[in-house]
């Protein structure tokens, strides 16, 4: 028996000796740079032998010569070589771009994309600079599922409206921006699109909970670019742009609308022949108004240290007159190492805008009789601007407007990190930012009509500083076990302040008008028509985090994250509030039961449960305040005597509002990575909403005066999808992506015990008339007023139909909603619908040798519009061309009243209401990359020239200007009152990259 | 050393955590907070000021427009059809619970009494001059009678608040209550604790006064069918020597006759913006259009005016201007885009003008800010008296009164206005409504005039008044909602 083992044992030995004979060494570097790698995983092909390289990067193991070893690293492109007898190998890696890109920013730190459990979005810097705006926001409209960018205006350096997942608050619903770990208080209009890497949006409460009470509307995290690796690069880009009204809004002529007034005032225009007919959006607007963009960057990085430095001018005259905007921007972002555990670093971006304010000639220009020529002679025969009745002479408002605001703005972040142990490092930073904005306003005498003058000259200076401090301590694990478990947590403590100030000064009756004499000083010194005023306010926030990553085996995920917030806005008995999240994720596919197939990639599932808060109101709403300034008028020389009292009402119970999120997921890759497909439902609910009520009026705080209160609950949900295909076929390399997102807006609660019918009216059209409602089981700010049935034809319709007592035969019926016979103000009802069903966005590029093609997007469905241009009348105005059609007699019209100056038929109803889907062309471009032996001769490595459209085409039925204007104030509802046009533009431009 | 680096980096880490709440403490700036203010004499001072501040207030008048005036026989709506909609409602009666200008006007007042009751609650905890102090806060009970007499007249039974905080479940109180238990003690108070015009010192002329106190408890008990304490009250004022007739009837309401002889209580204002001390109460009626002095909201009423021209009554040109006049030396074009003339079946109903009352001279629409409205005047006084008196069964003494109106009227001129002579009582109280009509036109008083003596129905009743619900004004829905219907509304108005 023994000989038999020592038989079996000398086999085994031998059979060993035969494989194994030979000591194989080597070192593993970096290709790139010829850094050894510490920790390269070697193993034998089809064996269990393996081996990992010590910290000089040199491994040894014993093979046999004709074996096959493996080499693999994180972040490396894994290499398989044949031994072939040698004794010693050395490897160099080459960096795998697909896998490190495939790192995400997150909150405080970065995670693997494959270990991500949370909904996160990114959109590369390439994507960032495709419009021609000065907020590097605009660019993200159709390209993040569940981000919705509308604007309020497209007057230039205008701030878009971004909602993310639907209006989850009652008040301020922007997103929270973080741009290179820095917490904003607003948002980025300082900062150049072409400075930015990438935009991760946060959208679940597994990745924004780690912002706390701030993370409620979404987080926007921005990576600006840094030094890379490699020779000094050279950009220089330069765009040229000119911008245009996309399409005029119809109002009548002078014929058309001398012919209406008459049919309500006969006799009032006696010649329509001799009529002039002026049309004032042709005499306002520019076409073709330039925007200039130029940009030079410089970046660099060595193993010591590294930068990026940008210098960047961006131009826009605006289609209006007086509307301009200009922006210089430098940022600065460099990072040394000192020895080998000691990091430290300095991320800043600088800015200074120069705004004009535009003047309000949008709605004055539509109001504009068309009969009224804008110039006249005077006495002298010097020609003067005339009297244009309707609201006023739209020319000589921009003439005599002259308001400019110049801002400094600066965000910083210097920190120092230090590694230690294996797999700790700890970073402390200081972020600062701040801006000084100052707004000069001057109006010279002038005397156009009665309505239209200004008696005597004014100035009026406003200068307003901010700024924030974050004191921020991170300290950081991360360590992979056998490959099996891997780790990635931080914990931190933050503090932060800020501090804003405003002092404003006016004065009248300057001594000259030009402008060297627009300064306080040169005002006629009278006390009674100086004005200053001056405040200031405060905020602090302190602040616990964390957050833990596991990964097992890469299968199995799971993230906690925690943020503990005091805030000062809240009084001491709510000051604190805390915010957990959890998820779970599983790739699925890594599973060994998974099949493995050419059509199945990758797929990841993802669940998440998290509160995040919100607490953007102003600084001070827990104080009920006794303001000065409430004087009384006294003697027999009459005087003000001061006085004071109670000024504004406060709530020292406030809290947080806290928002209850879910959110499920799936990635999927396909195809080898072609087809790219994420899906996610989410459910947010807002509980305990700051809003701003009307208490019972007889606390006593005034008319118009409200209190904060937390009342409501307000639940989003929606289902998101974005997916993208790319391949090539021969040379043409094409790509495609569709994205999308659904949302159901419901008001769950709007202070139950606070008030039973609890009805928030918003929605002012400017003259008392409200238009927009939010109350429990509708969306938000929704349109109410009268349903239009038809038009009174005679009058037994008159009798039949009930009316309000104003109205006649040729006005609008509107229906009898609770059907009791009276037509009254209970009739009204739900008439319109301001936050879209779904917002999408898609696009296409394709590549053929130098040359590339691509065209994106954009739209929404499911909204409208509340047409308040069209409804407000003050006295006669012009008006838009629906009227044409309208009622003239018996049988005519059943859909537009007859001609009236104003009164019933403008009351709130949905003959205001326009469906304001759209699908717009977002962006068109034609690039052209020059081959490389023809650049290689000005030493280039890239030089690219291209031609844009930018918003070329709308599909809309909507008849204003634009479809996709936004409101700040979801209570509202989306009313418009005559925005600044959004434009279509033309760009060309170049971009070299030395 | 790697040991020690580690420590640090523990230790910073912690320290950091060793804040205290005071970092999270962020009052207000530039501003102190309730229950820290008033505290010395100076804010004594201030309160009260503070308190006076809601007169001047738009909204303390009707929510803001002259809506008192706008619903009775000698007012329209005014500007153009499209222009100033929200008053048209109050014009033929069709206002609701929804209004926002009732809503406006019920949350002014009370502010105005909070505002009155920090003084009367808390000045007399202050140590100061104690003579100062019962001024104080005898002019603090002068307006909150004053805020309350309007509610209670307005909205008829009314939440009590007599402090600064109040729970948030009260209901109303019988006005009745409210007449008894605070608005009557109050003005008494003022009565006996406030100094004559004439005691004030110069810098204060404008400050509530004994004689105001006076006349506004002969207004409210007029209101109250109380006619000997009206009497008593208003004959208090003729006889205390403080107050007479300006000679002229237009000096009764201009610049140059503010604070003069003839105003028991006028509102001072500077021809500002509010937070300088202006007052848009005259700009909201003001001419329209050329010259620019306002809005043109409420416009006297055609009939009216054939009324004054039929008795050739020369306070109809003081009270009214009209298209093409020249006042002050600036022709008065009015407003473009609203008709000068409407004629329904050929006649004319309505004819562009507007309240002279309320006219200031001065080349800008600033001016009509500093105009003072005027609260009391001495011919209501005199024309109090007189309705006191015959009501009482004193007709001379009433005549007397009445005459002396008449007499300031006719501008020596005999051909006109003719001393009534009637001593019958029922067709004397019919020519004291008469003269007061005239007299008193668009000053916010023949609303509750009318409803008092019962006279509503039969007058409004046909530009859409209805009996058993228009005394009354609706309460605010919102307070209904808001309150959960706690607080009830007023009858016919659900």
């Amino acid at each position: 028996m023994k000989k038999l083992y020592l038989t079996i044992l000398i086999f085994l030995l031998g059979s060993y000796m035969i494989t194994a004979q030979d000591l194989l060494t080597g070192t593993v570097t970096d290709a790139e740079n010829g850094d050894p790698i510490p920790g390269v995983s070697i193993k034998v092909v089809n064996t269990t032998n393996g081996a990992t390289t010590d910290l000089d990067g040199n491994y040894s193991i014993r093979v046999g010569s004709d074996a096959q070893l493996q080499f693999s690293f994180i972040g490396y492109k894994t290499q398989t070589i044949p031994v072939n007898g040698r004794s010693q190998i050395n490897i160099q890696l080459q960096v795998d771009v697909e896998t490190l890109s495939e790192v995400v920013v997150v909150g405080y730190g970065t995670v693997r994309k494959s270990d991500l459990t949370g909904s996160v979005a990114s959109v590369k810097s390439e994507e960032l600079v495709k419009v021609p705006a000065a907020n590097p926001v605009q660019a993200l409209q159709g390209k993040v599922s569940g981000l919705q960018v509308s604007n309020t205006s497209g007057d230039p350096g205008s701030e878009p409206v971004v909602r993310l997942r639907g209006i989850g608050t009652l008040n301020d619903n922007n997103p929270l921006y973080v741009v290179d770990g820095v917490i904003l208080n607003g948002g980025i209009n300082f900062l150049n699109p072409n400075d930015i890497e990438s935009v991760e949006v946060l959208k679940d409460a597994s990745a924004t909970a780690i912002y706390g009470s701030r993370g409620s509307n979404g987080v926007i995290l921005i990576t600006t670019k840094q030094g890379e690796k490699g020779t000094v690069r050279v950009n220089f880009s330069a765009e040229q742009s000119w911008e245009s009204i996309a399409n005029k809004i119809g109002v009548m002529n002078g014929r058309e609308f001398a012919t209406y007034v008459n049919e309500f005032a006969p006799g009032t225009y006696n010649n329509l022949d001799v009529l002039p007919n002026v049309d004032y959006q042709d005499l306002i607007f520019e076409d073709l108004a330039p925007i200039n963009n130029y940009n030079a960057s410089v970046s660099s990085a060595s193993e010591k240290s590294d930068y990026y430095f940008s210098l960047g001018y961006f131009n826009q005259d605006g289609i209006l007159p007086k509307s301009d905007f200009e922006r210089i921007t430098a940022k600065l972002n460099n990072n040394y190492k000192v020895g080998k555990s000691f990091k430290m670093g300095l991320n800043l971006s600088l800015a200074s805008t120069t705004k004009s304010n535009a003047p309000g000639v949008i709605t004055t220009a539509l109001r504009a009789f068309p009969i009224d020529e804008p110039f006249t002679t005077d006495s002298l025969g010097n020609e003067v601007f005339a009297e244009v009745r309707g609201s006023a002479n739209p020319l000589a408002a921009i003439e005599y407007q002259n308001s400019k605001t110049t801002r400094q703005e600066a965000v910083s972040n210097l920190y120092a990190e230090f590694s230690f142990l294996d797999g700790f490092s700890f970073k402390t930073s200081f972020q600062f930012n701040g801006s000084l904005s100052k707004t000069k306003s001057f109006t010279p005498e002038f005397f156009v009509a009665p309505l239209q003058q200004n008696e005597t000259s004014d100035i009026s200076q406003s200068y307003s500083d901010f700024y924030q401090l974050i004191f921020e301590n991170i300290l950081s694990y991360n360590k992979e076990f056998n490959g099996i478990h891997r780790i990635n947590a931080v914990a931190g403590y933050t503090t932060q302040q800020t501090r804003s100030e405003f002092l404003n000064g006016s004065a009248q009756n300057l001594l000259r008008e030009e402008e060297e004499f627009w300064y306080i000083n040169a005002g006629d010194g009278d006390p009674l028509l100086q004005n200053v005023s001056n405040n200031a306010s405060e905020t602090a926030i302190v602040s616990i985090l964390a957050r833990v990553n596991y990964s097992l085996m890469d299968k199995y995920l799971f993230t906690a994250t925690y943020r503990r917030d005091g805030s000062s806005k809240f009084g001491a008995n709510n000051r604190y509030g805390v915010f957990p999240s959890f998820a779970l994720g599983w790739n699925l596919s890594e599973e060994s039961f998974f099949p493995q197939t050419n059509f199945v990639e990758n797929i990841k599932l993802r669940a998440s449960w998290g509160i995040v808060g919100n607490e953007k109101i102003p600084a001070n709403n827990q104080y009920s305040t006794i303001g000065t300034g409430q004087g009384a008028v006294f003697g027999e020389n009459e005087t003000l005597n001061p006085g004071a009292s109670f000024a504004s009402a406060g709530n020292p119970n406030l809290q947080w509002e806290e928002q209850v999120q879910y959110d499920f997921g799936i990635n999927g890759e396909f195809l080898n990575n072609r087809l790219v497909i994420e899906l996610d439902y989410y459910n947010k609910t807002t509980n305990d909403i700051l809003v701003n009520l009307t208490p019972l009026g007889y606390t006593g705080i005034g008319a118009f005066q409200q209190i904060r209160y937390n009342v409501a609950n307000v639940e989003n949900k929606g289902f998101e999808f974005n997916t993208s295909w790319k391949d090539q076929i021969g040379n043409v390399n094409y790509s495609l992506n569709v994205l999308g997102s659904f949302i159901k807006n419901e008001v769950l609660d709007l202070g139950e015990g606070f008030g039973a019918d609890s009805v928030i009216i918003g929605g002012d059209l400017g003259n008392g008339q409200r238009v927009a409602r939010t109350v429990v089981g509708f969306p938000v700010g929704f349109f109410y007023g009268y349903e239009v049935q038809g038009v009174f034809q005679n009058s037994e319709q008159l009798n039949q139909f009930p009316s309000l007592s104003a109205q006649g035969i040729g006005d609008f019926i509107y229906r009898d909603v609770n059907n009791d016979g009276v037509l009254n103000a209970e009739d009204r009802t739900v008439i319109g619908n301001s936050i879209p069903d779904l917002t999408f966005g898609f696009g296409g590029s394709v590549g053929w040798k130098g040359i590339s093609l691509s065209a994106d997007f954009q739209g929404q469905t499911g909204v409208d519009v509340y047409n308040g241009k069209q409804a407000l009348r003050f006295s006669i105005l012009n008006y838009e061309d629906k009227f044409l059609d309208r009622w003239t007699g018996e049988g005519t019209s059943d859909t537009d009243p007859r001609a009236t100056q104003g009164g019933v038929n403008f009351s709130p109803s949905d003959y205001f209401v326009e469906d304001a889907s759209y699908l717009r062309l977002r962006t068109l471009t034609l690039g052209y990359n020059f081959p490389q032996n023809l650049i290689s001769k000005i030493k280039a490595s890239q030089v690219r020239i291209y031609v844009r459209g930018t918003n070329l085409i709308t599909w809309t039925k909507y008849t204003g200007y634009s479809p996709d204007i936004g409101t700040g104030n979801p209570l509202d509802g989306v009313i418009d009152l005559g925005r600044y046009p959004v434009t279509k533009t033309y760009s060309v431009g170049l971009n070299v990259n030395f | 050393m790697r040991y020690l680096n580690i420590s640090i980096c523990i230790l910073l880490f912690f320290l950091t955590f060793s804040c205290n709440e005071d970092f999270l403490e962020k009052p207000p700036l530039s501003q102190t907070t309730e229950g820290l203010f008033p505290a010395t004499a100076n804010d004594a001072l201030l309160a009260t000021n503070g308190a006076y501040n809601s007169l001047r207030q738009w909204n303390l008048n009707a929510g803001g427009f002259p809506l008192l005036d706008i619903m009775t026989d000698q007012v329209t709506k005014g500007s153009s059809a499209g222009d100033g909609a929200a008053t048209a409602v109050f014009e033929d009666f069709t206002f609701d619970a929804f209004d926002p200008a009732m809503e406006r006007w019920y949350a002014t007042l009370y502010q105005g009494i909070r505002k009155s009751n920090l003084v009367i609650l808390e000045v007399p905890k202050i140590t100061m001059d104690e003579e100062l102090r019962t001024r104080y806060v005898a002019e603090a009970r002068f307006l909150r009678a004053y805020f309350y007499s309007i509610l209670v007249r307005a909205f008829g039974d009314a939440v009590l608040v007599l402090e600064i905080n109040p729970p948030l479940d009260l209901t109303r109180t019988d006005a009745q209550i409210i007449w008894e238990d605070v608005i009557i003690p109050d003005l008494e108070f003022a009565v006996e604790n406030l100094p004559e015009k004439s005691d004030y010192a110069a810098e204060d002329l404008g400050r509530v006064t004994r004689g105001g106190a006076k006349a506004l408890l002969a207004r409210l008990y007029l209101y109250l069918g109380d006619f000997p304490l009206a009497q008593q009250y208003s004959e208090e004022v003729i006889n205390s020597g403080q107050y007479s007739l300006e000679p002229d009837f237009e000096d009764a309401f201009n610049v140059e006759s503010e604070g003069g002889v003839e105003s028991v209580w006028e509102v001072p204002a500077l021809p500002f913006g509010f937070g300088d001390g202006g007052n848009q109460y005259a700009n909201t009626w003001g001419v329209r259009g050329t010259p620019n002095r306002g809005w043109g909201f409420g416009r006297p009423a055609y009939p009216w005016i054939i009324e004054m021209q039929n008795n050739e009554d020369p306070r109809l040109d003081a009270s009214v201007i009209f298209l093409g006049e020249v006042l002050d030396g600036i022709e008065i074009l009015g407003d473009d885009a609203t008709t000068d003339t409407t004629r329904v079946d050929g006649q004319i109903v309505e004819i562009e003008c507007y309240n002279q009352k309320v006219w200031t001279p001065g080349t800008t629409a600033q001016e009509s800010f500093g105009h003072n409205q005027r609260i009391i005047r001495y011919a209501d006084v005199l024309l109090m008296a007189a309705e006191a008196a015959n009501e009482n069964g004193s007709p001379n003494v009433a005549l007397n009164y009445l005459n002396q109106v008449r007499a300031r009227a006719r501008a020596g001129n005999t051909d006109i206005l003719p001393d009534i002579t009637a001593t019958d009582q029922a067709t004397l109280r019919l020519l004291i409504e008469d003269e007061r009509n005239y007299e008193l036109a668009f000053e916010g008083l023949r609303y509750w005039d009318l409803v008092r003596t019962d006279r509503a129905s039969t007058i409004l009743g046909p530009l859409g008044f209805v009996e058993g619900k228009h005394e009354l004004f609706p309460i605010p829905q919102s307070e209904i909602d808001i309150s959960q219907r706690r607080i009830t509304q007023n009858p016919n108005y659900e």
